[in-house]
């Protein structure tokens, strides 16, 4: 009796949690549903009153303008070379000053490792305003290539996180491989690297996730026909009264989004998991 | 010393270990301590886009900025947003996690669904904001009046400016939810069974044994999102109630109820070449920020449960 008793109270629980949880996932959602139908009205629709929900008739040519309207593939093409440019190094850069850290226990890392990770308390703005203010003196703007030196030195978080995931690869792997007399790079990038897959997931897609949304960055740094979408899209597009359009604005938002939608979705089993089993704690 | 095996071993390791964090260090002293220490030196002087005669100038700008009602005024905002935000984030982030981390129908889904939002670009997420909170087409007004809850449209973005930046934090929820997963998956599950049979109910397992064990990650989620929430600059230029001509949208001041320090310090550096006061500015900010982490990690020392006693 007590038993059964227990159980409903248990599914009764389970229930108002789903509940809560799926009204959660609309109230989440409903932005972007409404990104979605604003995306397919036409200018009209947008400013009449009262408002209607759904257009009278899907536009989706506001999709082939929201490309053709401000050269979208060129800045699209910004966006991609910039995050090459600057997810690879970052792994990498990461993935190595992780790998330090975790380790070797010598002095110089006692003393470092605390000011690497307080480094993450600097406020953004505090290093790139001075850093743009001085490039311009020396010219160095408006080169794309800089975001490859932005990306060598890797992120405090993703640092961190190679460096939990390293400390728990056991000693007597490299040793080993030390045995057998192989170096400390070869071991890093033949054994090591190739040993902490879920990191090097997570640390792609936050590090193309920072790159793809930096607004500051390129807007100081680059001009023209250079900068990337966030900062191109930031505008938006208006008509040549300089009236913002919204329903093709919302379509340029949708392309602006969707390579991080695709690579959250393709990737994103590993990377809940990876982010929640514990691999931050420390 | 004398040169003993043990010595070259360590040297040895010490040379491979700034050999892997070389790339940091190099990032480190270039596109962080150089620019840092510059800005702080600019602060100090009269720096302006175009200064015939730099000049040292002292604390000037600084005592210029704090005696100045409005831009007190944007501290005052920013630390309310801030406070605001974090506290959202944490709780949202936290009742998910809560809700999430034991076996239930669609758990995978749910995380992911849940954690989403936070993916997107601030750029993408503030234009999204705007048309769903714009007065008399947005969605959320269309929403509220179908589901019978006002019978008028309320203009969000003008009359609560500092609400409707807010909104975007419960989006942002998702990922305090997987920090906190990551913290619950570290209580063993043996804890609660004995308070189980020890006839503990749920709000007894909260106090006493979930909270007391996440507590390093709540410590860890409210500095960064302090941290992170201070530094908000974009927010309040998309957001902007005030019409935006096309390109003009960093050149139209947003209200002051959002004219965030971070957007005032971009504002006076960027458009208005105010170099030297712009970034004492952002140097008052940062000493803000450095204060409260300190004084938190501090605190935290006190709060946070730790395994080891040898603090």
């Amino acid at each position: 009796m007590y038993t059964l008793k227990k159980s409903n109270q248990d599914r009764i629980i389970k229930m108002v949690k789903l509940i809560l949880l799926l009204i959660l996932v609309i109230i989440f959602f409903a932005p972007l549903v409404s990104m979605l139908i604003t995306s397919i009205k036409t200018r009209g629709e947008l400013y009449i009153y009262p408002p209607v929900f759904f257009p009278e008739e899907a536009q989706w040519e506001n999709y082939k303008k929201a490309w053709t309207m401000i050269n979208y593939p060129k800045y699209l093409g910004n966006s991609i070379i910039l995050a090459l440019f600057y997810t690879i190094p970052c792994i990498m850069g990461s993935a190595l000053a992780g790998y330090g850290f975790a380790r070797f226990n010598v002095k110089s890392k006692r003393i470092l490792f605390p000011v690497m990770l307080s480094t993450m308390m600097i406020p953004y703005m505090v290093t790139v305003i001075p850093l743009y203010l001085m490039l311009m003196k020396t010219g160095l703007v408006d080169k794309m290539f800089f975001w490859i030196l932005w990306g060598i030195p890797g992120t405090p978080f993703l640092i961190f996180l190679f460096k939990q995931y390293f400390s728990t690869i056991p000693l007597s792997f490299e040793e080993s491989a030390r045995l057998d007399g192989a170096g400390r790079f070869q071991i890093f990038f033949k054994i090591m690297f190739p040993l902490v897959q879920t990191a090097v997931v997570i640390a792609a897609i936050f590090a193309f996730q920072w790159v793809w949304s930096d607004f500051l960055l390129p807007v100081l740094l680059l001009r023209g026909e250079k900068v990337n979408l966030a900062v191109r899209l930031a505008t938006g597009y208006s008509d040549l009264k300089d009236n913002v359009l919204y329903n093709i604005g919302m379509a340029g938002i949708l392309y602006y989004t969707l390579p991080i939608v695709i690579l959250f979705f393709t990737l994103q089993k590993k990377f809940i998991a990876g982010l929640t089993a514990g691999g931050l704690k420390g | 010393m004398p040169v003993t095996r043990n010595n070259v071993l360590e040297r040895k390791k010490t040379v491979s270990f700034f050999i892997f964090i070389a790339p940091w260090i190099f990032g480190f002293i270039l596109f962080q301590l150089i620019p840092i220490m510059w800005g702080l030196y600019t602060s100090f002087t009269n720096r302006m886009a175009f200064t015939a005669n730099l000049k040292f100038v002292g604390l000037a700008n600084y005592i210029k900025h704090l005696t100045d009602v409005e831009i007190l005024y944007s501290f005052g905002t920013t630390i309310l947003y801030s406070v605001l935000h974090t506290s959202i984030a944490i709780l949202m982030g936290f009742c998910l996690a809560l809700m999430l981390e034991k076996k239930i129908w669609g758990r995978g889904i749910f995380r992911t669904l849940l954690y989403f939002p936070y993916m997107l670009p601030l750029i993408a997420v503030g234009w999204i904001f705007k048309i769903f909170l714009e007065r008399d087409t947005g969605y959320l007004n269309i929403f509220l009046t179908k589901l019978g809850f006002i019978s008028e449209n309320i203009a969000w973005l003008s009359e609560f400016p500092l609400l409707s930046i807010l909104s975007l934090s419960f989006w942002q929820a998702g990922w305090s939810m997987v920090i906190f997963l990551g913290g619950l998956s570290t209580i063993p599950e043996s804890l609660y069974e004995a308070a189980t049979i020890d006839g503990a109910g749920f709000l007894r397992k909260l106090r006493n044994i979930i909270i007391p064990l996440v507590s390093p990650f709540i410590l860890f989620q409210f500095i960064t999102s302090i941290v992170y929430s201070m530094q908000a600059f974009i927010q309040p230029y998309i957001l902007n109630p005030r019409p935006i001509r096309g390109g003009a949208l960093m050149k139209t001041i947003p209200p002051k109820e959002t004219f965030f320090v971070m957007a005032k310090g971009y504002f006076y550096i960027i458009t208005q070449f105010r170099f030297a006061s712009g970034i004492a500015l952002l140097w008052i900010l940062f000493i803000i920020i450095m204060v409260v982490t300190f004084v938190f990690l501090k605190m935290g020392a006190f709060f946070v449960y730790s395994e080891s006693d040898d603090r």
